[in-house]
Order: C-alpha cells, then sequence, then structure tokens
C-alpha cells in the first residue's frame, strides 16, 4: 500500500482531488474543504489503519515507510503532497501525481509470509482512495453532522477523479455510491486482516512518537502528554473502526469507548465555530517540523521557546531529587549528551544508527531505508526524472558497499551490532559518489556550485557558515566534505540533521 | 582549593570529610566574590592527576560534587551566575555527573552576573594540546599562527587572563591549572586550608592583589614628579 510508506504518499494525497475534470479537485472541492477540518486529524488515522488493514498496503508500509522513525516529516510531506493534488493548476497535479506513481513504483516486495506486494497494485490503490472516501464520510456522521446526499455524491466523484489522475482512469471503483457501499463492505468483511502495519499503528506509533522538533528539547513534558494521549487515540480509532473489522481483528472493545469517540468527534466538529483563519493544518504542521536552526521569524521564535524550554527541563532534572545511591548512573544517554556539549559534536553509533540510518524504524539497515533517504532528498529538491534515478542509483550503489562491508551474517541486512562492529569502513566510493549526485541535482542552474537559493531548497536553512568560502557559493568539494563528515563522522548539527535525522 | 585533606586529618576525620567541609568554603567564596564586583571567578576543583587518588576517595568526591551542583543550581540561577565546567572529557566522570554539568550549563547560561569556571578533570597541558589540535585540523598555514589566534583555539576562548590566582594551604604550584591564561598572573598564598577559608580571608587576598603593581613585563612608571 503506497500510501502510507513514505513520506509522500500517495494514497492520501489522491484523496483531495474530487472526481472529474480539474473542478472537481480544485480548491473549492468538499474534500478541500475538509483538508483544515480537525476532525480530519481522527479520520485519517482510521483511514490510514483501513489501508494498513489491507494485507498489501500493510506489508509495503512495514516495509518502507518512515512512520514510525520520522512521523512529523512523513506528515508534512504528506500534507504537502495533498496540497500540491489540490492545486488550482491542473498541471501541478499531473506533475504531482507523476511524481507519486514514480516513488511508488520503486516500492515492491513480499511480506513476511511470502506474500508479493506492489505499489503500483490497482486494486490496492483504489482501496487507498476508498478508505479516505469513507472515512471522510464517517467522520461526518460521526461528530452528528452527517452529509446530504448530494455533498456524498459529489465527494464520491471527487475521489474517483483523485484516482483518475493517479492511475489514468478510476475504473477500479465502482461508478455509484450503492455500487460503491458493497465494494467497501466486501473489502472489510473479506479481504482486510490484523496486519502488523495496523496494529503499530493502533497500538505502537502513538506511545512511541517522537517529540517533534520544537519539543526535542522537553522530553520529559512530551512523553507525559504521551502517555495519556496515546492510549487514547489508540482507543478512539479502534471505536470508530467498522464493526465486521473489529471482530476479524479480534480487537478490543474497551468499556465506555464508543462514547470517548463520539465525544471526541463531537469536540472536533466542534471548532467549525472557531473563527476564520484559526485552524490551518499547514501552518501547524509547519509549526512542529520548524527545527530551531531554521532562519525564518516563526523559526526564530521557536528556537528562543527552544532554549527556554531546555533550560526548563534542565532545572527540572537538577530539582529532581535523586535515587537511592546518589550519584548512580541514570542512563546511557547522558554520555553522548555531554560529548557533544563538549563539542565533539559525534553522534555515537548507536544513536547514528536509530537517528539516521534505520529510516524505517525497525532496528535494521536495509534498502528501504536507503530508499527512504533518497526519497527524502528527492522530495526536497523536487526532482524529475532523470536525476530522481541518478540518485536512487547512486544510493543503491552506496546500498551494495554498506551490505559486502557491514553485513557480518548474511542475512541481508545490517542491524545495530554489525554496524557498531565496522563503523569506521563507511565512507567508501559509492558513498562518496552519493554526495556527488547529490551535489549535481542541489546544482540546478549546473554552475558548478551551489548557491543560497539552491541551498535553502535542500536544507530549507541559510548557509552554513564555514560552508562557503566567503563568495557566497559553495563548491563541490565542500559540499562533499559537508556531507561525508555528516555520514561517516557522524557529526551532528550540520545542515542534514533536518533532512535526515530530525522525527 | 586545597588543604581539605589536613584539614580533615588534623581533626583525625577521614579525608572525605575534608571534602565535605569545603562545600560550604565554595558557596562563601562564590557570594563573596559575587558581591565584591568580580565578574570571572575559576574554581579549581578536581586535576586530571587527582584520578590518581585512591578509588574510593574519587568515588566519594564524584558523589559528593553531584550533590553540590544539584543542591546549590537553584541559587547559582538565582544570583545572575553563569556556571560552566571547564575540562570534563573523562570517561570516568560518572555519566549522571556529566548530565547534571550539562544541565547547570545550560540553565545559566543566560546569566549576566558573573561567570563561574568550574575546572573539573582539567589539566592546563591538555587545553593546549587540544588546542593545536585544533588549529592543525582546521588546516592553519603556521605563518598565521598568532598568540591570539592560537588562544582563540583553547576551551572557552571568551576567558579573558587571569589576574589573580589564590592558592590556599600554603601550596606554591601551579599544578597545570589554566598554563595559557596565568601568564601574567599575581599569585596569592595564603596558609589558611581551604575548608577554614572565608568571605574576610577572600576580601583579603583581593585587597592584597589590589596592593600589587602590575608591569606585564614593563618597566615601573615614573614616580618623580606629578602623574596625577
Amino acid at each position: 500500500m503506497t500510501t502510507g510508506s513514505s513520506g509522500e504518499d500517495a494514497p492520501r494525497t489522491d484523496a483531495g482531488r474530487p472526481a472529474g475534470g480539474p473542478d472537481l479537485l480544485g480548491p473549492d472541492s468538499h474534500f478541500g474543504a475538509f483538508f483544515d477540518d480537525p476532525r480530519w486529524a481522527l479520520a485519517l488515522i482510521r483511514a490510514t489503519v483501513l489501508e494498513a488493514a489491507h494485507p498489501q498496503v500493510g506489508a509495503a508500509l512495514v516495509a518502507n515507510s518512515t512512520f514510525v522513525a520520522h512521523p512529523w516529516r512523513r506528515l508534512r510531506n504528506t500534507l504537502l503532497s495533498l496540497r500540491r493534488m489540490f492545486d488550482a493548476d491542473p498541471a501541478v497535479r499531473e506533475r504531482e501525481a507523476a511524481r507519486l506513481n514514480r516513488l511508488h513504483g520503486r516500492m515492491s516486495g513480499s511480506d513476511s509470509r511470502g506474500r508479493a506486494y506492489d505499489a503500483m497494485d490497482r486494486p490496492t490503490r483504489a482501496w487507498v482512495v476508498a478508505t479516505l472516501f469513507e472515512s471522510a464520510v464517517t467522520m461526518c456522521r460521526l461528530s452528528g453532522q452527517p452529509l446530504d446526499g448530494d455533498a456524498v455524491e459529489r465527494l464520491y466523484a471527487e475521489h474517483r477523479a483523485f484516482l483518475a489522475v493517479l492511475d489514468g482512469d478510476a475504473s477500479e471503483l465502482p461508478e455509484d455510491l450503492p455500487g460503491f457501499w458493497r465494494y467497501f463492505d466486501r473489502v472489510v468483511e473479506n479481504e482486510l486482516e490484523n496486519t502488523e502495519a495496523a496494529r503499530v499503528i493502533l497500538f505502537r506509533l502513538f506511545d512511541h512518537l517522537p517529540a517533534p522538533a520544537l519539543l526535542d528539547g522537553a522530553p520529559t513534558l512530551w512523553a507525559a502528554g504521551r502517555a495519556v494521549a496515546g492510549p487514547l487515540l489508540g482507543a478512539i480509532t479502534v471505536a470508530s473502526l467498522p464493526e465486521p473489522y473489529r471482530r476479524r481483528a479480534c480487537l478490543p472493545e474497551m468499556p465506555g469507548a464508543r462514547s470517548l469517540m463520539q465525544g471526541a468527534y463531537l469536540a472536533a466538529g466542534l471548532a467549525r465555530f472557531l473563527p476564520e483563519g484559526w485552524l490551518d493544518a499547514e501552518s501547524a504542521i509547519r509549526l512542529l517540523t520548524l527545527s530551531p536552526g531554521d532562519e525564518d521569524p516563526q523559526s526564530r521564535t521557536a528556537a528562543a521557546l527552544h532554549s527556554r524550554m531546555k533550560r526548563a527541563s534542565a532545572l527540572l532534572r537538577l530539582l529532581t531529587p535523586l535515587g537511592e545511591g546518589s550519584g548512580g548512573d541514570p542512563a546511557p544517554t547522558a554520555r553522548p549528551a555531554s560529548a557533544a556539549g563538549r563539542g565533539e559534536d559525534r553522534r555515537s553509533a548507536e544513536e547514528f544508527f536509530r537517528q539516521v540510518l534505520d529510516q524505517t524504524g525497525d532496528g535494521y539497515l536495509d534498502w528501504p531505508d536507503l530508499a527512504a533517504m533518497a526519497r527524502e532528498l528527492c522530495t526536497r529538491l523536487d526532482l524529475d526524472e532523470p536525476e530522481e534515478t541518478r540518485l536512487y542509483d547512486a544510493f543503491a550503489a552506496w546500498w551494495r558497499e554498506l551490505q559486502a562491508a557491514l553485513d557480518a551474517d548474511g542475512d541481508g541486512r545490517v542491524s545495530a551490532e554489525e554496524y557498531a562492529a565496522a563503523v569506521p569502513s563507511l565512507a567508501g566510493p559509492a558513498l562518496i559518489r552519493v554526495a556527488e549526485v547529490l551535489f549535481d541535482a542541489t546544482d540546478k542552474d549546473g554552475s558548478g556550485t551551489i548557491d543560497a537559493d539552491e541551498y535553502r531548497a535542500l536544507f530549507r536553512t541559510a548557509f552554513h557558515r564555514d560552508l562557503t568560502g566567503g563568495d557566497g557559493v559553495c563548491g563541490r568539494s565542500a559540499f562533499v566534505g559537508d556531507f561525508l563528515s555528516f555520514m561517516s563522522a557522524r557529526r551532528t548539527s550540520t545542515p542534514y540533521d533536518s533532512v535526515l535525522a530530525d522525527a | 582549593m586545597d588543604g581539605n585533606g589536613r584539614w580533615a586529618k588534623r581533626r583525625s576525620l577521614p579525608r572525605t570529610a575534608g571534602h565535605e567541609a569545603a562545600e560550604a568554603t565554595v558557596i562563601d567564596v562564590i557570594e563573596a566574590a559575587r558581591s565584591a564586583g568580580v565578574e570571572w571567578l575559576s574554581l579549581y576543583a578536581f586535576s586530571t592527576e587527582n584520578w590518581n587518588r585512591p578509588g574510593a576517595e574519587v568515588d566519594h568526591l564524584m558523589r559528593l560534587v553531584r550533590r553540590v551542583v544539584r543542591k546549590h543550581a537553584p541559587l547559582l540561577l538565582a544570583r545572575g551566575i553563569r556556571c560552566r565546567f571547564l575540562g570534563v572529557s573523562d570517561p570516568r566522570i560518572p555519566p549522571g555527573l556529566a548530565r547534571d554539568f550539562e544541565d547547570l550549563t545550560t540553565l545559566t547560561g543566560g546569566n549576566r552576573a558573573m561567570t563561574l569556571t568550574v575546572a573539573f578533570d582539567h589539566g592546563g597541558r591538555r587545553d593546549i594540546v587540544e588546542a593545536a589540535r585544533s588549529l592543525i585540523r582546521g588546516g592553519t598555514p603556521a605563518e598565521e599562527v598568532t598568540e591570539q589566534l592560537f588562544a582563540a583555539h583553547l576551551p572557552f576562548p571568551d576567558t579573558p587572563d587571569v589576574d589573580l590566582v589564590i592558592r590556599t594551604s600554603g601550596e606554591q604550584r601551579i599544578s597545570n591549572f589554566m598554563l595559557w591564561k596565568v601568564a601574567y598572573a599575581e599569585w596569592v598564598f595564603p596558609e589558611v586550608l581551604w575548608p577554614d577559608f572565608r568571605a574576610p580571608d577572600f576580601l583579603a587576598c583581593l585587597h592584597s592583589y589590589g596592593r600589587r603593581e602590575r608591569r606585564f613585563g614593563g618597566l615601573p612608571p615614573q614616580t618623580n614628579g606629578d602623574t596625577r
């Protein structure tokens, strides 16, 4: 299921455009109106679980998606992609659809039981669009503000149009609404399973959700909030799933969960009484994914806030009474923190593996992890063919090099232990090649140097001061050196942090 | 901060009791320095050579320092004292302590009234070696290395040169303390042991420093005639 997999899920994207011509998909569409609706946050989780419950989608999600390790980045990419799919200009929508198709075309494989999956499988893609449509309708019903018949018809037409832009035509979805409901019920009852991906979303994702960059300095605060909100979100989502699926997947029925779920939808629905402009999904996401190093004024405010929070949490830690045997070492994490504080600026091997290399968060370094990096870089740079393929090829060559150097037990993937044991050998010729290809891709005008605008496209920040030779541009060797010091010397606080390491 | 051991021995107490008694002095001296208008105060708490002390004493010291840091963190913050720790690179330092150092540095990073540098696991030679390494790593050509540039690669380059070093308990050695920065420092060697050292002793040292004529290698100014 293509959808889930990377920041760029196609599936969600599709949701945005209504059926039929450009008019159906433009900013005036019904679906577009849901975009900033807070109920949609709950409905999107529900839709994602339904997607993930499809065996093909679930397999692709588990293998390729970065949503466990880098959920915020992924969410931002999804929303940006959605925005484009809703753009008033059909050319922008076509281009985004083509990009999503290329992206999903690179995802195929087989699940843990050996069943093949393919992110380009047409019935599967139709299912993704179907879950979006059904969740939008259900969200309105659950919040006590059901759509009328005409609105549902139009919304369905929009979704079919959306699928058509992605797939060429919408023939995989039934033509009319009665047909759709029969189709939907049949899939829910016969095809959905209790997949690993669905379980991860329901029971693990929110309990382990890493703090967004903005709240990185307040891990205690974040963990406390998460401990309450995580299980609640899980219970709310479970209660909103169709009954036949809950039965098949043996999902728990908690007393009161149904009322809780309806209350949550109702409360979110009341947000429509808020003044216009208060709810804007895009700015909320932007704020969450801001990292304090960015240059725009908002992020300077965020940086100030960030440093206050860091201080507050430092004070909190200092004031917490020491446990028995004071002077005991609370956690090994203290070590890397203090190393960074002393200016050594390096991650430990274990940290680097977790934050950067293992993009999919499954504990192993495998091709999907490197593909996720390539995907993120392509998304940032907004690459077209053939540059996109060149970048993927460079990453693939690097993967072969890594596999040859690091995979000691020959299981085809690299574990954290194997990486830690062979750490120094990361900077092979293939990695340097990756840096060079990335340089060429970033250097859009082919001038042989990267100017401030090209730099900003990749990192969303101004130049790092020691990277330029003082003339305001960055040359090939400085760029390659910087990339290598991030990848192989594991330096922290490089601009790559915001691209590959932040949650 | 010398003389903790002797102080304890004179009272037939274990050496660790001397370290514990030192806590009061540390706080007293910080307060005295702040109210006397001192803007930069450094305390030499633990040298790279102190690791050679008996293991039990080192362990006790680490626990003690941790307790002291945590206990006085709010006070240091309220007094506007910016704290930072010089050295602190040995892996033998307990992670919890390193974390507390880090937290205290973060917490008080915005303060401006006085900068308190605690040299912990510090060695003056090591700092110089580190600065040399950093210069070489940066690829600085030999001719371009000046005293100023070199000083800029030392840890905490914003620290000014040391004006006055107070070494208690009558010891008269440098003991590898901030070697680069003490080049023209004045030295005072009060006989009192560190746990007995108090604000009046500190002020007496400041006073004796005030009477000294600092020439920085030059000649004394002409004293005949009206100098105004």
